[in-house]
């Protein structure tokens, strides 16, 4: 696999740089000979500067399933969280010694901040509303998992868009695997520009979109972003938007349903649909850790 | 160079021979000669004095464009309070080498300017430091906060030119109103930064730039509404009002529409958002934030054409100077603003390329001159020798290293502009020369 130091983004990822991720994963998935050597001797730092429980977990094992060895920095409860800079940051970890940092931060545009002020790798585990490309990949290993070929498929992406990383890369990667994208949420939570998301169509009615489906991602409401007042309440979301049993007959049989956590229940999907035999919610999260090995493997392998 | 008390510099004798002098106010356009007695206007002449008729020095002109002096209406001197920023003697000097002989001095340093005494203060200091002239602005209200109104006939009385809460539009539209009754028999104009409060997060143009990023964005609305808003003033109270660094399509449609209406209201644009859009921005370049933000390529379309048909008359380079680490990423983290002295005049120039000269000079000059009701936009006989020396086709590559200004953050930097400044002459008196470059100011410890 082409190295690539730094993984901040998803925005000019071209579709085989995502093939190739995704065949990587899944040979991890089936099992690699000596995996757990490939990158022994490398230090992965995690730096979260906002909770994480899934990916900061996914990245430790898939750390420690490389051989290489994870330490937490603890940045959220660190002094770097009150307003250091990132090169004052970087001064930090480079005397640390580490090979790579796994970023997580409430701004977006952190980790492309660090990056210059860094001789090792930058790796996005989610900026702000910008992107959280390991989350894209391990999204469209899903889908393609299910689906062969994603082309012709079509993903509606429904709820909180417009504040949602995920969002934005997932639908790209998902894109750039030939899959058509529907973003489905109230005019309020869609972008405000629909030539800037050139890749997906818009949508405001999701009852409308569903007969097409063929993957349905359900996102939460970004509370922690903005001053509140971009939100919708919560009765307008389940009203127009939120996943029912009512509105789960109109889904095709085939029809899978996504999500990449963490839940809001009976919000955006009704708590007893959250382990329906078609959520793929539990096998996003195990195809991470395989994505993140081989993204860590492109990342640092070269020099092991 | 001799001063006087009141900051009035006393220049000497001086033939101006052989310019392309050309002045708005006078409809001239022709090569003349300007003769400059006791630092003003004594007469513009066809043909030379003869060397042995006159005893004044001789400036040969050949080749430059010579106007009356340019004013930037809207300049951060950053003194007192934030001298690692910019200090009133690189600030004026950076004035004077972008062909400024005046500007006019936002109140927001610390402390702002918002009584008399702090305006007879910056007009003395200022005059200690530099030739350039330095017109104060005075805050709309106290220390800036949008609650109580600030002691405008006093700022008046002691020389404030105009008053602004720069930096932040005046929350309150009660406190707005009666700021602009109590100084509403008063010529000084009020001048609004037009962006609503509750935009305040933002750190980019909302709109295509912005979906892509995730970035909190501010939009074009944001500053078309507090437009209408301060023009319903205007029109309510009969106050002379200018909106500040206009930058969005939609404020110019309300501007159009307070013009049909007879309000007097005017307006600035700055170079940057005459040639600079959001795109800019789509790497993150903290470097390229600024208040209000780069917007999309139509709005700098539209802010080509509103000073093509004249919506706008001014131009000023909202020169905002911060230190390097204050420009750093993240964007959060970033001031706002670029250094904008040492540049406007070539980048005006070139985002409206093929603009009559007359207008260009108008807009840089006469039109500020009539807004802030100061002295100089005219070569009249009888006015302060104050011009501004142009080359019109001498290109260079602007290089933010050499900017006399503290400030080096610039959308311009490593661009090749046409038009340069040649010289600079405040009262009869050439405080910049293109050929004889003012000798630069020692580097503070740790630049």
């Amino acid at each position: 696999m082409t190295f690539q130091r730094h993984f901040l983004d998803l925005d000019d990822a071209q579709t085989p740089a995502i093939e190739s991720l995704i065949a990587r994963a899944r040979q991890f998935k089936s099992g690699v000979a000596h995996a757990t050597t490939r990158l022994r001797g490398k230090l992965v730092l995690g730096m979260f500067f906002e909770a994480s429980t899934r990916t900061a977990t996914s990245f430790a094992a898939a750390a420690y399933r490389l051989g290489a060895t994870w330490h937490d920095f603890g940045a959220a409860t660190s002094s770097m969280s009150k307003g250091e800079t990132p090169a004052d940051t970087m001064h930090t970890v480079r005397a640390v010694g580490a090979d790579a940092i796994v970023v997580r931060h409430w701004e977006s545009g952190y980790p492309h901040a660090l990056a210059p002020h860094f001789h090792g790798s930058i790796l996005n585990a989610g900026d702000g509303s910008h992107a959280h490309p390991t989350q894209g990949v391990l999204d469209a290993m899903t889908l393609v998992e299910e689906f062969g070929t994603l082309a012709g498929r079509r993903l509606i992406i429904c709820g909180d868009i417009r504040h949602s990383r995920v969002a934005r890369s997932s639908a790209r990667a998902a894109w750039l695997l030939g899959a058509k994208v529907t973003l489905c949420a109230p005019p309020l939570l869609l972008p405000q520009t629909s030539p800037g998301w050139g890749f997906s169509e818009l949508s405001t009615v999701l009852d409308d979109c569903l007969p097409q489906a063929d993957a349905l991602m359900l996102l939460r409401v970004q509370t922690e972003r903005g001053d509140g007042t971009e939100l919708p309440p919560f009765a307008d979301l389940v009203e127009g938007y939120g996943l029912t049993e009512e509105r789960l007959k109109l889904l095709p049989d085939h029809c899978i349903i996504m999500h990449p956590g963490p839940v809001n229940r009976d919000v955006e999907v009704a708590a007893s649909l959250i382990r329906v035999q078609r959520s793929r919610i539990d096998r996003q999260v195990e195809n991470g850790v395989f994505v993140r090995m081989a993204v860590l493997e492109r990342a640092l392998h070269h020099a092991a | 160079m001799p001063l006087d008390g009141g900051g009035t510099k006393v220049g000497r004798n001086v033939d101006f021979v052989g310019a392309r002098v050309v002045d708005p106010s006078l409809a001239l356009d022709g090569i003349r000669t300007v003769v400059v007695r006791n630092g003003t206007i004594a007469a513009l002449l066809d043909r030379a004095p003869a060397a042995s008729d006159t005893s004044a020095r001789r400036i040969d002109c050949a080749g430059m464009v010579l106007c009356p002096g340019f004013i930037d209406p809207h300049v951060h001197l950053r003194e007192p309070g934030d001298s690692h920023k910019e200090t009133l003697a690189t600030g004026l000097t950076a004035a004077a080498a972008g062909g400024f002989t005046a500007v006019a001095a936002m109140p927001n340093t610390r402390p702002p300017i918002d009584d008399g005494q702090r305006v007879r203060q910056l007009l003395r200091d200022s005059a200690a430091v530099a030739a350039v002239r330095c017109y104060p602005i005075g805050a709309v209200t106290v220390a800036r906060e949008g609650r109580a109104l600030a002691p405008l006939r006093s700022m008046a009385a002691a020389g404030a030119v105009a008053f602004s809460d720069d930096g932040a539009c005046t929350t309150s539209l009660k406190v707005l109103f009666h700021a602009a009754l109590l100084a509403a028999d008063l010529p000084m104009p009020f001048l609004s930064h037009c962006e609503d409060p509750s935009f305040a997060g933002a750190v980019i143009h909302e709109g295509e730039t912005s979906d892509r990023l995730g970035l909190p964005g501010s939009p074009s609305l944001s500053e078309a509404a507090i437009a209408a808003r301060d023009i319903l003033v205007a029109q309510t109270t009969g106050k002379a009002w200018h909106l500040c660094h206009v930058s969005a399509e939609t404020t110019i449609g309300v501007l159009e529409w307070a013009r049909a209406q007879g309000t007097r209201v005017t307006a600035e644009v700055t170079p940057h958002h005459l040639q600079c859009n959001d795109e800019m921005l789509s790497s993150f370049d903290a470097r390229c934030r600024v208040n209000p933000p780069l917007r999309s390529v139509q709005d700098v379309a539209a802010m080509r054409v509103a000073v093509r048909r004249g919506t706008i008359s001014i131009f000023a380079s909202d020169h905002a100077p911060h230190s390097e680490e204050e420009k750093e990423a993240p964007l959060s983290h970033a001031s706002p603003g670029f250094s904008g002295l040492e540049v406007a005049v070539a980048a005006t120039f070139d985002a409206l390329d093929g603009l009559p000269l007359a207008t260009m000079v108008a807009n840089y000059s006469t039109n500020v001159a009539a807004l802030l009701g100061v002295p100089g936009g005219s070569l009249q006989v009888g006015s302060p020798a104050d011009m501004t020396a142009l080359y019109l086709d001498r290109p260079w590559t602007v290089d933010p290293t050499l900017f006399v200004s503290k400030g080096r953050a610039t959308p311009f930097a490593g661009r090749r502009f046409k038009v340069r400044p040649a010289m600079t002459v405040v009262g009869g008196c050439v405080v910049f020369n293109a050929a004889a470059p003012t000798q630069a100011l020692p580097a503070p410890a740790g630049r």
